[in-house]
This record gives structure tokens, sequence and C-alpha cells, in this order.
């Protein structure tokens, strides 16, 4: 034994968290779900997200044990039920505010959206409360304690001093809310914690508002020089290639703080996600949606170019004759441009959902590593199961977050 | 480490030799209590039931129809019990010891979404979807026609100087002060109100504004554009459109339209949720919607002001003509299922059906409408 292990009376087991997901597998899941999402008008979400999550975390394995995910469609969709019971009235009492503060004054009734604000940061808390109590590692859950309306208006507070600094406060907002989310969570009867401090985040962070700054402050500097609008093509395409690459870093950046940060008792997360970790996927899904658009085109040139050969429509390819038959066959073109349209989103859904979140996800678990690990294994299941009443919130709501 | 157990059901068990996952010890099975996450290695032992045993004590029973698969890593079968402790787990790594338990736990894959289950899903949703769809197409105009008679004029009032409100932000400085007009244009009002037996206070104003339009707001507020006015070649046309928009008060339409409108957004927004790309087709439908509840108030209103005129004995195809001269034909111009209004021509033809020979005196004298006609004018 050398010195080094003397000096660390417990040398605590170690493990990287692995990751066993196949994309190729979820690429069939939610291509399958998307079509369901589209024949069900939407209301397949709520068992399509609960396969997605199902996958992502049977796939996370930490110490050998994957976890595992016990939430059910039916869950979520009795929440959200319950939640539209609820946001029913909440929406009429607002709609009745909102004419006797219009009474008084015009526009006067724009605060009460900040209403609807805090409900969301409560229905995001409320939220990974639900998922945490169906998350279960070695047959014991996840479970978390604390008020969600303390945590909104924490939230609340913390937004508005970030938009008066111009996000300066931002990393400071992060961790304030994230230690209160992980204060209250717990792993049977390991408290959670959150050790990511916010001056951390700030000088990991700070260049990337700077380039923010920089971005802004030329592009405004350009659009006033070029005052014609074909002239901003390029600057446009600059700001958003540019805006894409710092949204990459800013994301893995705060990903590798967030598990850097992450605590249960003694047993503690470090990550060492790369700036650039995750440029590739984000890149993968602006190509390939990229691509998805291209082909769309091309395949509509080709319909137009093929009607109006065929004799079927005349064989007049002029302007005014395209225009008399958009004028005769209006609903038929309406119809074929919503068809085009909802495949079009259907497939930017999938690979969204393939990149950036599968691919997001296995490439942020997979750079954390699990310390002290011999501290959790003899953990005591506690908690209780809650109901997915908060999801329905954040969905009814709209809202997203984790 | 898998081991053999002492066999305690080998001839009872259904001929199943008690099994041995022999060669496996690199991959022991865990198992874990559901109560802390203790690892306990365990040996198997197949019984008449599943059993489970830690250095020669059982530690659980579980019955092979009771055994579930619950998601797990990539190789392992991960197996949890129905009538077991709920987060109770075993963690069979061998796939032949897999193997021994697939042959045993009939029921083993149950809770795995199957396409009957998917199917009833989607049968759910197409019947929830047709539900949604007839309670906003029959059932929410139905109820915001029996619910608007229930609503205090006096909300509705409130309800109109709310969006007074923003007319006079918007129009500031824009009512029209010309004495001698306004007091014609009083009078108009008067006698139309009459004639449409519409027992509240009006209150109306002329807008120095080049549209050619005019919009009644709930509770009796009556707002013309100086654009129309000046469009317009007699004191028929401008009293029919008059007339128009009192229906719209008296039929209380936009009390109406808001208990339709949001009931609609409501259900479609809330209800169809967060589908990928949906906001265009939430947006496409409410419109649509909109466009429809509205051309029905407009007909409405359209027959308030004919039967007004003829109450006046005064004849309401000027009105039409009015119209048509702002607008002009809209058949092949305009999409028939998003127009707010129904088309002009067919609206001008309306009118011109309900032409009389004028009966009653002239609304306003030549002078009270030269008057009004000039009302903007400083």
């Amino acid at each position: 034994m050398n010195e080094a292990t003397l000096l660390q009376p417990l040398p605590g087991r170690s493990a990287r968290v692995a990751f066993t997901g196949k994309r190729r597998d979820f690429f069939r899941l939610v291509r399958r779900g998307a079509l369901l999402e589209l024949i069900t008008a939407g209301f397949y979400r709520f068992w399509l997200s609960t396969d997605i999550r199902r996958i992502l975390w049977s796939g996370t394995t930490i110490d050998g044990h994957p976890a595992e995910y016990t939430g059910t469609g039916k869950e979520l969709l009795i929440g959200f039920l319950f939640a539209l019971a609820i946001l029913a009235p909440i929406y009429l009492v607002y709609f009745l505010i909102g004419i006797e503060l219009e009474r008084a004054r015009a526009f006067a009734s724009i605060p009460l959206i900040l209403f609807f604000y805090a409900f969301g940061q409560f229905a995001i808390f409320r939220a990974r409360r639900y998922r945490a109590t169906r998350t279960v590692w070695r047959g014991v859950r996840f479970w978390m304690s604390g008020s969600g309306w303390a945590y909104s208006w924490r939230a609340c507070l913390w937004s508005l001093l970030a938009l008066v600094t111009v996000g300066l406060a931002l990393p400071w907002r992060e961790s304030a809310l994230e230690r209160y989310k992980m204060r209250h969570l717990h792993y049977g009867d390991l408290p959670g914690r959150f050790d990511g401090a916010g001056w951390a985040l700030f000088k990991r962070g700070f260049w990337l508002w700077l380039l923010c700054v920089c971005f802004v402050a030329a592009f405004a500097a350009i659009a006033r020089v070029r005052s014609h609008p074909g002239l901003l093509f390029l600057p446009v395409l600059v700001f958003l290639v540019g805006g894409l690459f710092v949204y990459c870093a800013y994301k893995a950046i705060v990903w590798r703080w967030w598990l850097s940060g992450i605590c249960f008792g003694e047993v503690w997360f470090h990550s060492d996600l790369r700036a650039g970790a995750l440029m590739r996927l984000y890149w993968a899904t602006v190509g390939w949606i990229a691509l998805v658009v291209l082909a769309d085109v091309v395949m509509i040139a080709l319909v137009i170019l093929i009607a109006a050969l065929t004799p079927l429509f005349g064989g007049h390819f002029t302007a005014a004759g395209m225009v008399l038959f958009a004028r005769q066959h209006f609903y038929l073109l309406l119809g074929a441009n919503l068809a085009n349209y909802l495949v079009l989103a259907l497939c930017v859904g999938v690979l969204a959902r393939v990149y950036l979140v599968h691919g997001v996800w296995g490439r942020v678990v997979v750079s954390a590593t699990a310390h002290n690990l011999d501290r959790a294994d003899d953990v005591r299941a506690r908690g209780d199961l809650v109901s997915a009443l908060g999801e329905g919130f954040a969905d009814g709501l709209d809202v997203a977050g984790f | 480490m898998v081991s053999t157990s002492p066999d305690s059901s080998a001839e009872t068990g259904g001929g199943a030799p008690n099994a041995a996952a022999g060669g496996a010890a690199a991959k022991p099975v865990t198992y874990f209590d559901g109560i802390t996450n203790r690892r306990h290695e365990v040996a198997l032992a197949f019984g008449r039931a599943l059993e489970i045993s830690e250095h020669g004590a059982a530690v659980a029973s579980w019955a092979y129809d009771d055994l579930r698969a619950a998601d797990g890593g990539q190789d392992t079968l991960r197996l949890k019990c129905t009538s077991g402790p709920p987060l109770a787990r075993l963690e069979v790594p061998a796939p032949q010891v897999q193997a021994e338990i697939r042959a045993r736990a009939r029921f083993l894959h149950v809770e795995r979404e199957t396409g009957a289950q998917t199917r009833r899903i989607v049968a759910w949703s197409v019947a929830a979807i047709a539900s949604i769809v007839a309670i906003v197409v029959f059932g929410i105009p139905l109820a915001a026609a029996r619910l608007v008679p229930l609503v205090p004029l006096s909300f509705e009032r409130r309800l109109g100087d709310m969006v007074d409100n923003r007319v006079q932000q918007i129009f500031r400085g824009k009512i029209c002060t010309g004495a001698k007009g306004n007091a014609a244009f009083a009078k108009l009002i008067k006698t139309l109100a009459q004639a449409g037996h519409l027992n509240m206070a009006l209150r109306a104003a002329v807008l120095a504004s080049p549209v050619p339009n005019a919009f009644a707001l709930p509770g009796g507020k009556i707002y013309l554009l100086n654009g129309l006015l000046q469009k317009a070649n007699s004191v028929d046309e401008i009293a029919g459109v008059i007339a128009h928009e009192m229906g719209h008060v008296a039929h209380r339409d936009q009390t109406r339209m808001v208990i339709q409108n949001g009931g609609t957004s409501f259900l479609i927004g809330l209800l169809l949720g967060d589908i990928t790309g949906s906001a265009a087709i939430i947006f496409a439908t409410r419109s649509v919607l909109a466009a429809s509840y509205s051309r029905e108030a407009e007909a409405g209103a359209d027959a308030f002001a004919i039967s007004t005129m003829h109450a006046l004995g005064r004849s309401p195809a000027p009105m039409g003509d009015l119209l048509f001269r702002i607008t002009g034909a809209q058949g092949g111009r305009t999409i028939g299922i998003l127009a707010s209004h129904p088309l002009t021509e067919d609206r001008r033809a309306l009118m011109r059906r309900e032409d009389r020979p004028a009966t009653g005196p002239e609304i306003l004298s030549a002078e009270e409408w030269r008057a009004l006609k000039a009302v903007c004018r400083p």
C-alpha cells in the first residue's frame, strides 16, 4: 500500500455510468410512436413518453445494475385529465379578472401571464417528483419531499433577477433552484444534495455569454449599416450557425456542471463531458432536417412538373394556368399541403427525439462516474408514490423542464 | 453464485428437473428484496414455484404465474412478482437460467404493450376525437346560445368597456366632433333602435378612419368609420349597416362568440396537446371554426337589418349595394370556409329580394344627411 491509499481510509468503489440503449431500437419506437400520435391526434403521447423513459432508464446502468422506470401511460393520462379539470376553472377566472383589469386600463391584464409562469414552475417541480417516484434502482425507489409552490416563487424571483441582469445571474439561478430540487430528492433513506456552485458555472460559461453579447451587438451594427434586407442573408446565416455552436457548448457545460454537483449521502458523481461533446448530435439533427426539407422541395417540384406536363390538367404550364388550377381545386391543394406539412413535422419530431433525446442522454450519462458507491449498498426503502397530476399540468400549460 | 438447491419437489414439479445453471459462477443471480437495496446473491430452485434462497436459507418463493419481466439491461432478465413486494427484483444474467424461467413463467410478458392494447388506445382516442369534434361543432354553439341569455347585461357592458378601452387608445383623438353631424347620427341611431325594439342604452360615435367599416361592441357601443360614411350615397345605405350592427348587439353575438371561441380554444388546444407541429393544425382548425360561427352571426345580423328597415318602411337593398361597392364580387377570390362574412354578392342578392317600395319617410332629411357626411370635417 502506498501513501495515497493510506491517506484515504475509505477508498470507495467507483463506477462509470454505462448506457446500453441502441439508436436503431429507439428509432423504431419513436417512428411507430409518431405514427400513432398522428392517428390518435396526440393522445398516444402519454404512452410514447412512457416508452421513451423506459428505454432511457433501463439503458442506464450504474454499478452493473440498470435503472428502471415504473410509470405507465395510463397514469399520465389520468394525471392529465385531472389537471384539465383543475385548469378549466382557472382559465375562466383568469379570463374574468382579465376583463376587469382591462376595463380599468387597456393592456393592464398582461401581468396575469406571470401567474401562468409561476404555475408552470410549480408543474415542473411536481412533474419531477412524479418521475422520481417512478425511478427504481436496485429495488428501491427515489422520492421527493418539498413544496411545488415554495419552488415556484423561488423560480419566479430568480428568473426576474436573471432578466434584470441580462442573463448574468443565470448560473446562480440554476444553482439555487437545483439545490432546492435536489435537497428534497431522496433515494430510499439516502438524502440527495446538490453541490454545484453558481460561481463554477459562471466561470465555465462566461465566455459564451460574452460571445452572445458580441453576436447580438455585431448583428445590430450590420443590420443598421446594410439597409437592404437581401444583404442581411449572410449575417443571419453566420448568426444562426454561431448560435447553434454556442448553444451546444452551453448545453454541454450545464450538463457537466449539473452531473458533477449531484450527491446522495456520501455518494457523489463526477462528469467529464467536453464542451464540444454534443456538437455532432445537434449538427446531425440540423443536417437531417435540411435533407428532409430538400427532399420535400424536390418532390413538390416533381409533382408540379408532372402535373403541368400531363394533359389531365390542361397541359398549360403557365402561371395563369396554375393559379386557375389552384382556384378550382382548392380543397385538394389544401389537403395535399396539410398532409405534406404533417409528414414533414413528424419526420422532424422523430429526428429530434433520436438525436436530441436518445443521443444526448446516451452521451451525457456515460460521461458520469459515481464515487463512494459502497455507501449506497444498504439503503432502506422510503417514500410513497405520487400521482402524475404535475405531469398533467406541465402538459396542459405546455411547459417543459425537468 | 448460482448453485443447485436441495431438491424438495423434483418429482412434483411437472417433471422439471431441478435447475442448476452450472458454469455461470461469474454471473450471480442477484435478489433485491424491495426493503433495502442490499445485493443478495441467491440460488434458484425450480420447484412448484421459483424458490429463492441465500446461503441455504429460503428468501422468497415466487409462483411461476406471478412472474413478470421488468425493464432491465440488455442481457439481464429482471423479474418481479405480482404477489411479492412491489419493488422486489431478481436479476438473472445467465442465459441458461433465463431459458429455464421462460419455459415455466407463462405470463412473463403479459405487461408488455401488445397489438391489441395499442388498438384499444387508438380506438378510444378516435372515440375521444369524435366526441370532441361533436362538442365543438354542435355542443358549444348550442351551449353558447343557452348561456348567453344567462349572462347579465352588466357583464356584457364590462366586456364592451374592456374592448372600448383599446379602441379608444387606437383611435385616440379621432372621434369626430361635428355638432350637427353628431345630432343627425344620434337621431339615426334612435330611430333605428326604436324600429328594431332594442331596449338598451346605445352609445355610438363616428371615427375618423379611412377604412370603410363599422363595428359594434358588446353592451351596445357602435362605431362607424368615416371611410364607410364617405362611400355611402344615401341615408338608407348607412342606416342598413347600422341596423346590421344593432343586430349584433341585439343578438349579443360578441358574448356568444367569446364563449364559443373560448370553449373551442380550450378543447382543441389542451386536448390535442403537443403532437409535433400541432400548432399549425390547431390554428387552422380554430380559424375555420371561428369563421363558421361568425358567418352564422353575420347572417343573423343581416336578417335583423332587413326587418328593421322594413319596419321603418324603407328598403334594405341600398345596404347591399353599399357593401358591394366596397368589396366587389368575392366569389373565386375568398376562400369560402375561411371567410368571416357570407359572400357580398349573396348578401346583396338577399337584400334585393327583400326590396320593397318605400312606405315610410326618409330617416334623415337632406340637410341632416349632409351634416352627417361632414361630421369628421373640422
